[in-house]
């Protein structure tokens, strides 16, 4: 017993100086992250309960416990429509982007002489995806579909294909430019996915006598799993802080107007973002399930 | 190029079709970059030509000779407002990646108390868009005292949910022996994160230099929000000031146009450094 206390300091010790060492990478990024992260959402939080009024020399808040909430879903004649909308949208868009950056990735994958630069210019809509340059674009571009005006193509999709089909096509077409535009790092994360798979395994399948189709179901598919369900959060994410998005330009207008205020802003916020949580919830749910269940074949 | 060109000829049927299949996207993908270029060398009329040109016609430099005149009747002059940018951008940039690098670390290869805790509250703040919680941010800033301090434009930007939630996935790849042999050989925490960490997780390093760079270089919220002195502020805020205010303005649309032009240029200087890196270092890191 005596012998063995010092040891057991000692271990002790060892396990703090570790501990502590890491924890030391750690802190930087906590203190950051608790002041100009998780202290504003927490706050935002604590307006949203709140009618939040600006006095000379601060703020005023008088609790009104949920009724933010409830005038938004009551009162307010704009916010559950545009949240609807804009969900239906959304729900359609993440399974074509991701489907569409994994195609795009696969092709990228083959060799082919001159696919680094392709990989490039599949990379490059990231330079337009964020801020600056999509609303200089936006504000100059036209509605909704901004730049299908401004390239002019309409008169040439009416020319050949004609009439209300063109219509069609064009929304589609509308959607492309968003597709495209936010399959970048989609892209980017698949084709390094694909990387972590060993080619002696496509061979050993190949020997086997596997053609190119089932090694990619068999093989490829399963292996990038986790690459699909990251790209999955990575565009729900992307789409719904996209800051030209209705929602998001409602709440803004909310936050500087003097009836509603910050406090019915901040509300307006944590609905949205409940949504946008179940939403994510739903699918990492389905995702580590079937995840799961293929570990527990294996 | 011959060689390169006879590589081409050589190509199977299959990769012609996808060279050309691509090459078409890539055209379609490029449209924006070629219309920000032609935008900023139409003269006045071609501006607002109904229904509106893709290409310019007559290209002219007025646009950046009236934009270089306007800027040098302001207060501040212009190059101050670059050199903010630059102090904040290359400050933004080492802090993001240092910060968010080790704290993936730790969070990947580590287990300890609170990491799921922590790890769920990195995926639910990546969902608040930061517009919704600006003014908890503006009363923090101005309670630490960092208005008007190149500070406040850095810190707020410093942790990153996007940079740790990225480098998380991509540092938790790097194999688990790899670090254990480190160890073995007598590398302590700050060894194993210098010389295997860093160097194997450069392709998303290189991402999030690159996402990072945008977001700074274009953002107006910290000049606007927590900056009151006009010298503090950076070249994003000036351009936007300078848009917004001619707005209405038929004779500010060239000005505006030229002044997009060289906002984004920065943007795709770095892209092309960048992104060489991103490809790169994916096709031949030793991770598996």
């Amino acid at each position: 017993m005596s012998r063995s206390a010092p040891y057991r300091r000692k271990a002790m010790e060892h396990h703090a100086k570790r501990y502590g060492i890491g924890m030391l990478f750690m802190l930087p990024w906590m203190i950051g992250f608790s002041a100009f992260v998780a202290v504003p959402v927490g706050w935002s939080m604590f307006m949203s309960l709140h009618k939040v009024a600006v006095v000379p020399g601060g703020f005023k808040y008088d609790w009104i416990g949920l009724q933010n909430y409830r005038d938004a879903f009551l009162k307010d004649n704009v916010f559950p429509i545009e949240l609807i909308t804009y969900f239906q949208q959304m729900l359609l868009m993440v399974p074509v982007i991701v489907i569409f950056a994994l195609l795009i990735s696969l092709l990228l994958n083959q060799k082919f002489p001159g696919r680094f630069v392709y990989r490039a210019l599949f990379f490059l809509p990231v330079i337009f995806a964020t801020g600056q340059v999509l609303s200089e674009l936006f504000s100059q571009g036209a509605g909704d579909i901004p730049f299908l005006d401004q390239y002019n193509l309409e008169p040439l999709v009416r020319q050949y294909v004609g009439g209300e089909l063109a219509k069609t096509v064009m929304e589609v077409l509308g959607r492309i430019v968003l597709i495209l535009w936010y399959s970048g790092v989609q892209i980017l994360i698949f084709i390094a996915g694909f990387q972590t798979v060993s080619p002696s395994i496509y061979e050993a399948v190949r020997i086997d006598g596997a053609s190119p189709w089932d090694s990619f179901w068999k093989i490829t598919l399963p292996a990038s799993m986790p690459f699909v369900s990251l790209n999955m959060l990575y565009t729900i994410i992307d789409l719904f802080t996209f800051p030209l998005n209705p929602v998001l330009k409602h709440i803004r207008d909310n936050m500087f107007k003097v009836d509603t205020g910050y406090g019915y802003a901040s509300a307006l916020a944590w609905i949205y973002f409940a949504f946008i949580f179940a939403l994510i919830a739903i699918v990492t749910g389905l995702f580590s399930r079937s995840m799961s269940k293929r570990r527990g074949r294996a | 190029m011959i060689a390169r060109l006879r590589r081409i000829r050589s190509a199977s049927p299959f990769q012609a079709v996808l060279i050309g299949g691509f090459t078409a996207l890539a055209a379609f993908m490029s449209l924006p970059i070629i219309f920000i270029f032609s935008h900023a060398f139409k003269p006045q009329n071609e501006l607002f030509l109904f229904p509106p040109r893709f290409f310019v016609q007559h290209p002219t430099l007025r646009n950046f000779e009236s934009l270089f005149l306007h800027a040098s009747n302001a207060t501040v002059p212009f190059t101050r407002y670059l050199f903010n940018s630059i102090v904040v951008l290359s400050l933004t940039l080492a802090s993001v990646i240092i910060v968010s690098t080790m704290a993936a670390y730790v969070l990947a290869k580590y287990r300890f108390h609170f990491k799921a805790l922590i790890l769920s509250m990195i995926t639910l703040s990546l969902m608040f868009a930061p517009e919704t919680v600006s003014i908890p941010r503006y009363l923090i800033v101005s309670g630490i005292g960092l208005n008007n301090t190149y500070f406040g434009h850095v810190l707020p930007s410093l942790a990153s949910p996007v940079a740790v939630f990225m480098l998380v996935g991509f540092v938790s790849q790097i194999p688990n022996d790899l670090i254990e042999a480190a160890k073995i050989d007598g590398a302590g925490h700050v060894g194993i994160f210098a010389r295997i960490v860093l160097p194997l997780s450069a392709p998303a390093i290189a991402t999030i230099s690159i996402l990072t760079f945008q977001t700074v270089w274009g953002d107006v919220e910290t000049s606007t929000l927590f900056m009151q002195k006009e010298a503090m502020r950076t070249l994003a805020f000036y351009v936007n000031s300078l848009l917004s205010g001619l707005q209405n303005n038929v004779a500010g649309q060239n000005m505006a146009a030229a002044a997009g032009l060289l906002i984004f240029i920065p943007n795709l200087i770095i892209f092309l450094l960048f992104q060489r890196k991103v490809l790169e270092s994916m096709v031949h890191s030793g991770i598996k």
